[in-house]
């Protein structure tokens, strides 16, 4: 029997956060991986995708923008086997990066499986051995998977998943990808980019539906379909045969039968919390009607010394989130006084151009009542930055209580739109009205200046764009 | 023209409905967005309900005296732009410390979701202080100050622009006071709100200013809240300690053999497990926030431990599962701890009763602070021998030792801490009786 102050289940960017911090704490703590360090996030999930995504637009611009800017670059081509090699190199210094700060902080790491035996006692089995840990506090991190659909099993080959996907030695010429969310389009577009000819099925309206601001999500799907990607919605993936060495899928779209011929099919529907694994209910832990494990603010369970964390323990599925609440539950356990206490988790989607929020869309803050908004738009074409860098599409959009000038949303597509978006999340967290971010110098020439006139916008009276004939030329009039 | 639905909000915690008190609009008026629309009482508290929007009163549904469930239509209000919609009032009028938000699970899709988290919790939601409400505008920094000072932020006005919470105002438990709402009811929320008072002494007096921090801080914001919270009393009786002495005199020896130091504190210890068995009140606490009393089925003893840095409680975890001699060996080991200032936090977390033993300094009897969130502790005192006139009218002498309960009086009157001292005397008095309750 090991014994523990701490014992933190699956090593992700919840996991090892939560390790660390507890070990920073001075509490003997150890982690349980049963794969790679890092989890999800960084071997198949958000860091490879990054990578990716880079490499994809970096070999797009060669081929689109180079020329434009008097850069001849002759023939490219992509030696996809390079790529992923790069990309395993990537994963791998992060991955390895964790392991140095575990072991940095004194933090024990133990590969293998867990199960609860009991509600105090944790059965870790590896190929070599089967460890029991006895631990004060339990800590699961153990974050979710992809979702199958019926008909499309995933075996990683034919029907993929985005560990799949993000795993291809070789370049499918043909993909279908089902569920238009965020996870689809980033590899969607990425592959397109590469060369393959994407097919996206979606079942909603829209790609992306409620996960971003509508307007946004127009700009990337003009850009997507320029860029080649066929987007189909209202369309209902079926079924798939086997066809010559791809597949055909049959897909119901307006009540009609269609079929789409494919290398390989890509199933992005969405995640599911990995909640039915670790005996977990065996144990007596209350999960909710979809399977996350009921939390409270401090991220304790209803069951005493046992916490849960990131994914499992409920929307929204980010990473960011995850160790936010890693920090958190370490305090918790070390004795003390903290909450899960934010006012916004920041989101972002990788797609060209990127999307980012924070804070609540326009339905959002209508629901919440309130009625006198305050919305504005500043183009990225307006922008010094963005036209220099030949990377024009998009905006950013504020919402603002009209009352008091609070900000309630930042919504941005746009170039770094992922990099922008941490000043709106200050902005929300803080407080701000739209005056402090307008009185703010932004450094010229940067895209960040966008931020600042986007404020300005919403104020009525932005420098770089013109919002409105203006008869009345008073301070007062223009509410300065 | 639209119109708009104006439901009852849900104004309180636990509170489903209200009595209509008096309209203070009429069909007709034009109201603009936050004017107070009516007078509403609950079994808390008599409230305003503003109005969610400007325009114009159409209709209202409910006469002065109705009960009106929440949720339920209270007025139509026509507003300027074109179709019919229904909400609920911007936000709920503050009362009592504001309910905890209805556990909010996740959006259908999978995909991101940049909403604002209600306050991140699917479950049970008993954290105190709770998490700000959605309306609360305060710095992260100023939030975690506020929760680490038990300060309720929700009921703080904000003195900073648009009513942001600054962290005077968190420092000051409130800037401007706490906020009362126009019915005048005082706001109930146990929120500390402890001036703080500065101090100047008498000019070219020879002073030294040491800052108030680590143990002695934590000390003080523990003793204060504790104070803060708790009506305390106390209780003193004595108790004939004569066979309690001999018998561990007897023991003494034997326990020394196998290396431990027995101390009278186990003893008292397993007389207080078997008395709160008895007495279940003594091991609980109470949880504010959902207005519950919750037993514990667990017995966690502390101890208050004098060190130089101040006093520190090491907790005896299931005392009740543990030998005398191995509670011994934990309490020197604890103590020793406390000593070197190694306690893990863990150490001193979980107690559900504390024993406080002055005796082996001095001191007829204490009235000790209970160590919220337990409801009692107890003090034990300097063992003395007194001449005492037997049954026979023969003068015999005894050792008696003073001991003190201190209650919560929210959950325990004086007779039931009467009676639990009665019990636990006889237990020390008797300590064969121990034998009893062995488990």
């Amino acid at each position: 029997m090991l014994n523990y102050d701490v014992c933190v289940i699956g090593s992700g960017p919840g996991g090892y956060v939560a390790a660390i911090r507890s070990a920073q704490l001075g509490l003997k703590t150890c982690v349980i991986e049963r794969e790679k360090l890092g989890g999800v996030c960084l071997n198949v999930g958000c860091i490879p995708s990054k990578a990716m995504i880079t490499a994809s637009h970096f070999y797009h611009r060669l081929g689109h923008d180079a020329e434009t800017m008097g850069i001849k670059v002759g023939k490219v081509s992509l030696d996809m086997g390079t790529l992923v090699e790069w990309k395993q190199s990537v994963c791998d210094r992060m991955s390895n990066g964790v392991n140095q700060l575990l072991k940095g902080n004194s933090a024990d790491i133990i590969f293998g499986d867990a199960t609860f035996e009991s509600k105090t006692v944790l059965v870790v089995k590896s190929k070599e051995k089967t460890e029991k840990i006895q631990a004060k506090s339990f800590v699961i991190a153990t974050g979710s998977r992809p979702i199958e659909i019926p008909g499309f099993k995933f075996d990683e080959k034919t029907v993929m998943s985005s560990t799949g996907a993000l795993d291809l030695k070789e370049l499918p010429k043909k993909l279908a990808v089902i569920g238009g969310g965020y996870i689809g389009l980033e590899i969607a577009g990425y592959l397109s980019k590469l060369g393959t000819e994407v097919t996206v099925l979606e079942a909603n309206k829209d790609v992306l539906f409620g996960s971003a601001d509508k307007e946004c999500v127009q700009v990337v799907v003009r850009k997507i379909k320029k860029q080649g990607v066929k987007i189909l919605t209202e369309a209902k993936a079926k079924s798939f045969v086997k066809k010559g060495s791809g597949v055909e899928v049959t897909v119901e779209v307006g009540g009609k039968e269609e079929k789409i011929e494919a290398d390989k099919i890509l199933v992005t529907v969405g995640r599911k919390p990995n909640s039915d694994e670790m005996n977990l209910k065996g144990i007596g832990l209350e999960l909710d009607e979809r399977g996350f494990i009921k939390v409270n603010p401090k991220r304790q369970t209803n069951l005493p010394g046992i916490y849960a964390i990131g994914d499992i323990a409920g929307q929204p599925m980010l990473a960011h989130k995850a160790s936010h609440e890693g920090v958190l539950v370490a305090e918790v356990i070390a004795g003390k006084n903290r909450a899960y206490d934010v006012k916004t988790v920041p989101a972002v989607i990788f797609t060209d151009p990127e999307i980012a929020s924070a804070g609540m869309t326009e339905d959002e803050c209508k629901a919440k009542g309130f009625t006198d908004l305050k919305i504005a738009k500043f183009p990225f074409a307006a922008n010094g930055r963005a036209v220099s860098m030949m990377e024009t599409d998009g905006f950013i959009k504020m919402i603002a209580n009209a009352k008091n000038n609070l900000v309630l949303g930042v919504h941005i597509v746009g170039p770094e739109a992922s990099n922008l978006i941490s000043e709106a999340a200050l902005a929300i967290e803080m407080g701000a009205t739209l005056e402090d971010i307008a009185l703010t110098i932004h450094p010229h020439p940067t895209l960040g200046e966008a931020m600042m006139e986007g404020a300005e916008a919403t104020l009525g009276h932005a420098i770089h764009i013109i919002q409105k004939p203006l008869r009345d030329r008073t301070p007062s009039a223009l509410g300065i | 023209m639209a119109t708009l639905e104006f439901k009852l909000p849900d104004i309180g915690e636990g509170v489903t409905e209200g009595e209509m008190v008096q309209w203070l609009v009429k069909a007709g008026d034009s109201v603009n967005q936050d004017q107070p629309l009516a007078e509403v009482m609950t079994d808390k508290a008599t409230v305003e309900i503003p109005s969610p929007t400007k325009g114009t009163v159409k209709e209202l549904k409910v006469k002065p005296g109705d009960v009106i469930k929440v949720g339920a239509t209270m007025l139509v209000i026509e507003t300027g732009g074109a179709g019919a919609t229904a909400v609920p009032a911007k936000e709920a009028p503050k009362t009592t410390a504001p309910a905890p938000q209805a556990a909010k699970t996740a959006a259908s899709t999978p995909a991101t979701k940049s909403a604002p988290p209600s306050n991140g919790s699917n479950g049970h939601n008993d954290v105190y202080p709770p998490v700000a409400a959605s309306h609360v505008l305060a710095s992260p920094g100023t939030r975690r100050l506020a929760r680490e000072s038990g300060v309720d932020i929700n009921n703080l006005k904000g003195s900073g622009p648009i009513g942001r919470v600054t962290r005077d105002d968190v420092a000051k438990g409130g800037g401007g006071g706490l906020e009362t709402h126009s019915s005048g009811t005082p706001t109930k929320a146990p929120g500390m709100s402890i001036p703080r008072a500065p101090y100047q002494g008498p000019q070219g007096a020879v002073e030294e200013r040491v800052p108030m921090r680590g143990i002695r801080r934590k000390i003080a914001e523990k003793m204060q809240l504790s104070k803060h919270i708790i009506p305390h009393f106390s209780l003193v009786d004595e108790a004939n300690v004569t066979s309690l002495v001999a018998l561990r005199e007897g023991l003494k020896v034997k326990a020394e053999k196998s290396g431990v130091k027995v101390t009278y504190l186990p003893f008292l210890m397993k007389a207080m497990i078997a008395t709160m068995r008895e007495f279940p009140k003594f091991n609980a606490s109470i949880d504010d926030a959902a207005e519950e009393i919750v037993y514990k089925k667990y017995f966690n003893l502390g101890f208050a431990a004098d060190t130089d840095n101040g006093l520190v409680v090491p907790v005896i975890k299931n005392a009740d599962q543990k030998s005398i001699l191995e509670i011994s060996r934990e309490i020197v080991e604890l103590s020793g701890k406390a000593r070197a200032n190694k306690l893990a936090p863990d150490d001193m977390k979980g107690g559900t009763i504390s024993i406080t033993n002055i005796g082996s300094i001095g001191g007829a009897f204490a009235t000790p602070i209970i160590n919220h969130p337990e409801v009692a502790i107890l003090g034990m005192y300097k063992i003395t021998d007194r001449l005492f006139l037997e049954k026979d009218g023969k003068v015999g002498s005894v050792k008696v030792m003073n001991l003190s309960i201190t209650a919560d009086h929210r959950l325990i009157d004086g007779a039931e801490a009467a009676r639990f001292l009665k019990a636990f005397i006889e237990r020390l008095e008797n300590p064969g009786v121990l034998m009893l309750d062995l488990v």
